[in-house]
């Protein structure tokens, strides 16, 4: 049996518990959901459509708010009780947090950031990315293993419904309220920035070679057209042509978007380090000397008063 | 038998000199109880009292930057020199020790006097002037009524000189002779608590101070050092600097951060460090004391340092804060990710060693071999990633080969930890610095070269902490050497910026000047050049920073290079070059920035060719 932890709060289930049960179905056998807090009647009801053998609801007062050692105590407690063959997670930041404990008290080894799962020779395999994302590696462990799941790398889409709603039990929750050592604070959400480039899809960056502030709006055209967030190089934003919050580079915001559009951008290196991350980057610029073309995947060589129109006539047509 | 006057001035100087003592017994104190940073066994000797020599007995750094007021003050300093046996003499005789003022060698002594005594006077009525009427922006912004009165002091005390020839023996000149001491022994107890102190603390403050610029000691890790966090923490040197300062501003106006209406000011830093010391709370936050956002304004571009004219280290006070800022994680983002950058890949952009690689393999680079290289040729970040940088690096290895040498590159290479010593990541630097000297000494390298002026520094001076010498030489000092005997003829206009890590620094100022004049480029000097010039903006981790507060340090640069009219700017750092070259993109002015090492390759193939032209 696999025991997969859900992470609620306040009631709601992320996505990345979906994406965990949906990796323990795929991986083969039963599969057990368990479900941490103070009052997870709905979290536990709403758990129990996918299609599994059942949901632990595991309620106490002093799990309403995350602490490591209420987390640490009540899931060791669960999984001795259990006796899962593997624990499933979610490789969130609450799972960073005690995942690594919880597995030193169940005498495990924790395996994190898994892609999927493999069968081998009738073993399961864990599949994880290393070397930066160049390599993978297969995992194999003898006995109970924790594994952590990375965030959208199973569809969480593909969890299989079950045609009735799976059975709810309710588990002891073994934990010693006094024993808790962590005293949360009231949670707080950091001021975003306005615009957050770093989670952006596509991106149209405009440099020096766009020429005057009157121009930006045919960037802002193009973005447009492909739904893009518009982006800079550091002379515009130092112009004060764009905010400073749409700065690409070494000093401003680091960014990887699916694709990257440098209008008029030479390619200066504290704006490289910026957005070589992207995953194709196209490049338009007059000189076939300048260093973006030396990353660019698509490299256009001319005037891009000429070839933005063109490109959004094209996209738009 | 002693008179009753003799009485009431013995009493009198017994409470004075007692107020003296008090006051430098606290300051004292201060400085015993701080860890003790100062090293004076370093075989420095004669340049230390030669510094003293120079600079104290006749103050060349007062007088260099501000020439009219450091006349002045070297009239009043010699003045109270020449004093010093006057004062004893009389007041030997008051105390009723021994009276040697009717003696005709004290006659001709007292003769001998007055024309310091006028020094002394006009020097003052000078400052005064000064200080009262103009009002410079360095000495603060409201008027300093403690100066005033010393000032008033002083010239008191030469007119009551000057008096004595007038008054014989009478009422007046008994009156005369108590108006002076008493003036002098009121001065006395005001010197500890004012910026008067440096009458007594300088000549120890610049004898101690480290003989190269930015000296900032390696945190011993075994002893649990981790920077400046308290003030506890900060150590002697810094403590006596802080009793020292004379509050001139010379620091805050070089300063490029204050220059561009930022917060950071040096003097003020120094001054909050002397206020708070004297508060007696010890254990207080340096956070506390100043903003630590101001910390972070710095360029570490050392003006605040080279132009004190009594020996205040400040970078070993910004750089220790910094320090501890890092060590409790307290670090601005920006270099958060830099950090990162440095450990995972051995580099400030976090790039990839096989982008190195292709560089290397397209510039035709051997690898070093102690057996057959002259120089092992250090390329740096920038030179190992930055194309700009890269193109000015080819040109110097078209001149070293045309010029016979023979150079090599280190198969791997990571940053010097320039960045993470400057911005006070000590454990970082540390880390880099040791691996890069194992390679070193493995490679058996005795001669590195370096067109990187911050490469130059830390390899050059900071490495030597760790016992490495080597001959660090950067490529203008070099290429002048191996051009000596060229001249091409031109007079096209350039305007020279030189690099802070390199005129400053290195004190490297002749060369660039020579090599330009010698490849047909009439150099126009920009406001602060030479040994004094103002920052680009990039030093001590700026170049990462996001937002500045005020104006940009590089545009107010990039200004004063565009006022001398000339189109070319040659620079020397591939870090000024970046910086400029954003202001100049920002500015889309019709300026354009060459390397030293790109201009004179140019000039020397293209009076190549045209030699062969004329064959």
């Amino acid at each position: 049996m696999i025991l997969v932890i859900a992470e609620q709060q306040d009631g709601v289930l992320n996505r990345a518990t979906w994406e965990t049960i949906a990796a323990a179905q795929q991986a083969g056998g039963p599969v057990t959901v368990a479900v941490l807090g103070a009052d997870t009647a709905a979290a536990a009801a709403e758990l129990a459509a996918a299609d599994v053998a059942g949901v632990v609801r595991v309620d106490h007062e002093a799990l309403r708010v995350y602490t490591l050692d209420g987390f640490v105590g009540s899931l060791a407690a669960l999984v001795a009780a259990e006796q899962p063959a593997h624990v499933f997670l979610p490789h969130t930041y609450r799972t960073r947090d005690f995942a690594p404990a919880l597995a030193v008290r169940c005498g495990a080894p924790l395996v994190t950031d898994c892609v999927g799962t493999k069968a081998q020779d009738g073993q399961l395999l864990f599949v994880r990315p290393v070397f930066q994302g160049r390599l993978l590696a297969d995992v194999a462990v003898g006995g109970q293993a924790f594994v952590t799941f990375q965030i959208g790398a199973v569809r969480a889409d593909s969890v299989v419904r079950g045609a009735v709603p799976a059975p709810v039990r309710t588990a002891a929750a073994g934990v010693d309220a006094a024993g808790i050592r962590q005293q949360p604070e009231a949670p707080f959400r950091e001021a975003k920035q306005a615009v957050d480039l770093t989670q952006a899809e596509r991106i149209v960056a405009v440099g020096r070679g766009i020429k005057g502030q009157e121009q930006i709006a045919l960037a802002q055209q193009l973005a447009s057209a492909i739904d893009a967030e518009l982006g800079a190089s550091r002379p515009i934003c130092d112009a004060g042509w764009l905010p400073m919050d749409r700065q690409i580079g070494s000093s401003g915001q680091t960014v990887a978007p699916k694709v990257y559009i440098a209008l008029g951008i030479s390619g200066a290196i504290q704006h490289l380090v910026g957005m070589k991350g992207a995953r194709t980057i196209v490049a338009v610029n007059k000189d076939p000397e300048a260093p973006i073309f030396e990353i660019a995947d698509y490299g256009i060589v001319g005037d891009l008063f000429e070839i933005v129109p063109a490109l959004i006539k094209e996209l738009q047509g | 038998m002693p008179t009753a006057e003799t009485w009431i001035f013995r009493i009198l100087v017994l409470g004075f000199v007692a107020a003296f003592v008090a006051q430098v017994t606290t300051r004292a104190r201060l400085a015993m109880r701080a860890r003790n940073n100062i090293a004076i066994d370093d075989g420095e000797t004669g340049r230390r009292l030669l510094r003293v020599l120079t600079e104290v007995v006749f103050q060349s750094r007062t007088i260099r930057e501000r020439p009219l007021v450091g006349f002045a003050h070297l009239g009043v300093y010699w003045g109270f020199v020449a004093f010093a046996g006057y004062t004893a003499v009389q007041f030997l005789a008051g105390l009723g020790i021994v009276d040697l003022t009717g003696t005709s060698a004290f006659r001709i002594y007292a003769i001998a006097l007055v024309p310091f005594s006028l020094a002394v006077a006009v020097g003052m009525a000078g400052l005064m002037t000064r200080r009262v009427l103009v009002r410079p922006k360095a000495l603060g912004d409201t008027l300093s009524v403690e100066s005033v009165i010393i000032g008033g002091f002083i010239l008191t005390l030469m007119i009551t000189f000057l008096l004595e020839f007038r008054l014989d023996h009478g009422v007046a000149a008994r009156v005369n002779w108590w108006v002076h001491a008493i003036v002098i022994l009121s001065f006395m107890v005001l010197i500890p608590g004012s910026k008067h102190f440096h009458l007594v603390l300088s000549p120890l403050t610049i004898y101690l101070r480290s003989s190269e610029l930015g000296t900032v000691p390696n945190l011993d890790f075994e002893r649990d050092q981790v920077g400046l966090e308290a003030l506890k923490d900060v150590e002697r040197k810094q403590v006596l600097d802080a009793f020292t300062c004379v509050e001139c501003g010379r620091c805050q106006v070089n300063c490029p951060a204050n220059a561009t209406g930022k917060l950071l000011n040096p003097k003020r830093l120094v001054l909050q460090t002397e206020d708070a010391l004297l508060a007696g709370t010890l254990e207080t936050k340096l956070a506390d004391i100043f903003d630590p956002g101001i910390l972070w304004q710095c360029t570490t571009c050392g003006a605040c340092e080279a132009q004190c004219p009594v020996g205040i280290e400040h970078l070993p006070l910004i750089i220790g804060a910094r320090r501890g800022l890092v060590s409790n994680g307290e670090a601005p983002d920006a270099l958060g990710a830099v950090y990162n950058h440095l450990e995972r890949r051995g580099n400030i952009w976090g790039l990839g060693a096989d982008q190195r690689q292709k560089f290397v393999q397209a510039a035709g680079l051997e690898i070093f071999d102690a057996d057959r290289h002259d120089y092992l040729m250090w390329l740096g970040c920038a030179g190992a990633f930055e194309a700009d940088f890269q193109k000015a690096l080819r040109s110097l290895f078209g001149i070293l080969r045309s010029c016979g040498v023979t150079f090599g590159v280190l198969a791997k290479e990571r940053c010097t930890g320039d960045v993470a010593k400057r911005t006070g990541n000590e454990y970082q630097f540390q880390e880099l610095a040791r691996a890069n000297i194992e390679d070193f000494r493995a490679a058996r390298v005795t001669r590195i070269l370096t067109s990187c002026p911050h490469c130059l520094r830390t390899l050059g001076v900071d490495y030597q902490a760790f016992g490495f010498q080597a001959e660090v030489v950067h490529s203008s000092v070099l290429v002048d050497g191996l051009t000596r005997g060229m001249l091409v003829d031109g007079h096209e206009a350039v305007t020279l910026h030189d690099p802070c890590y390199l005129g400053r620094y290195a004190g490297v100022t002749a060369e660039p000047r020579d090599l330009l004049a010698r490849f047909g480029a009439q150099v126009r000097e920009p406001a602060r050049s030479g040994d004094n010039p103002f920052c680009c903006g990039a030093g001590g981790g700026l170049l990462f920073e996001e937002h500045e507060e005020g104006k940009r340090i590089s545009q107010e640069r990039f200004e004063q290079l565009q006022a001398t009219g000339a189109r070319t700017v040659v620079t020397a750092c591939p870090f000024c070059s970046i910086m400029l070259k954003g202001a100049q993109a920002s500015a889309n002015a019709p300026v354009e920035f060459v390397d030293l090492m790109t201009f004179v390759d140019g000039r020397m193939k293209r009076s190549g060719r045209q030699a062969e032209g004329v064959s």
